[in-house]
């Protein structure tokens, strides 16, 4: 009879699911919670820029979800998506950054976009993706968000209507009319 | 050019994501998983915190209270009489008692002499 191994196994390489994940998170194994941050940080990241835009405070709002993340693990709903739950977070903890950028500047916040995000600048710019990057920046900041979490998702409307808590039925205008949007400022 | 739904998505889908910055999985794992644990738990602060206050208000009791020493003194030699602890047949079936669990504790017990054969 062969010895049992002392050591844990690594994780199988290509397709470990994000529940089995958390699971092995859960029992101890760091480097499993280590596969979800490598999963999940670049677009929680995106996330948090396209709605912060700030790259700093996107940085340590990414930080703060996966940080708030780790500590709630126990409290995941098996069954749950991981994507959904975290940009949840995120999202949640975007909003309270805002909130508190317009408690200090007292009123309504300009965005604080990089300064070439400009109409100028815009006119500007001739590749599609850097054109489409700037036209989602110009949106208004719910529009931006909805768009944001449509690219990051695809269609999983439902999902995005969790992350932001908002009724389906809103989801899906603010979708229609952001599109729109997009639509007008690109066919310029 | 006009944009269509079609190409508003396939746009979308093709748009790159941002790159986050290279210590952030770094900073991310050091925040979390590697986190050193705390020395000390907030219940443990609140715990030790409350017996302190605790201790504190008991003993302000006792000194502003008077006589006070004087009564918790006699309380005590009155207790410790009561029980018989300060007789010395008691004091020396402890001692006895005490010495014998010291003794015992400090036998070593002999190995089996059972062996195991190897082949």
């Amino acid at each position: 009879m062969g010895a049992a191994l002392a050591v844990d196994p690594p994780l199988a390489a290509p397709v470990v699911d994000d529940q089995a994940l958390i699971a092995a998170t859960l029992a101890g194994r760091g480097d499993a919670f280590g596969e979800l941050v490598t999963r999940y940080e670049r677009a929680v990241y995106h996330l948090a820029v396209r709605t912060l835009h700030d790259r700093t405070e996107a940085e340590d709002a990414t930080q703060e979800a996966f940080f708030k993340a780790y500590r709630a693990l126990n409290t995941f709903r098996p069954g749950a998506k991981f994507s959904t739950w975290i940009f949840t977070i995120c999202y949640r903890s975007c909003c309270d950054r805002l909130t508190k950028r317009k408690r200090l500047s007292g009123d309504e916040l300009p965005d604080r976009a990089d300064p070439s995000a400009g109409p100028e600048a815009l006119a500007e710019r001739s590749d599609e993706a850097q054109r489409l990057r700037a036209a989602i920046d110009e949106l208004p900041e719910k529009y931006r968000t909805v768009i944001t979490l449509y690219h990051l998702q695809g269609k999983q409307y439902e999902e995005i209507a969790t992350v932001l808590n908002l009724p389906l039925g809103t989801v899906k205008t603010h979708l229609f009319r952001a599109k729109e949007q997009l639509r007008k400022v690109l066919s310029v | 050019m006009n944009y269509h739904d079609d190409d508003l998505d396939r746009a979308l889908a093709a748009l790159p994501l941002e790159e986050p910055p290279a210590q952030l999985h770094a900073r991310i794992m050091a925040a979390t998983v590697h986190r050193p644990a705390p020395l000390v738990r907030s219940w443990e602060l609140w715990l030790v915190g409350t017996f302190v206050a605790l201790a504190a208000w008991l003993t302000w009791l006792l000194v502003s209270a008077p006589h006070a020493m004087e009564r918790l003194v006699s309380t005590v030699t009155g207790t410790l009489d009561s029980t018989g602890f300060t007789s010395e047949y008691t004091v020396m079936w402890m001692a006895v008692g005490i010495s014998a669990a010291w003794w015992i504790s400090q036998l070593s017990v002999p190995r089996s002499r059972r062996t195991v054969r190897t082949k």
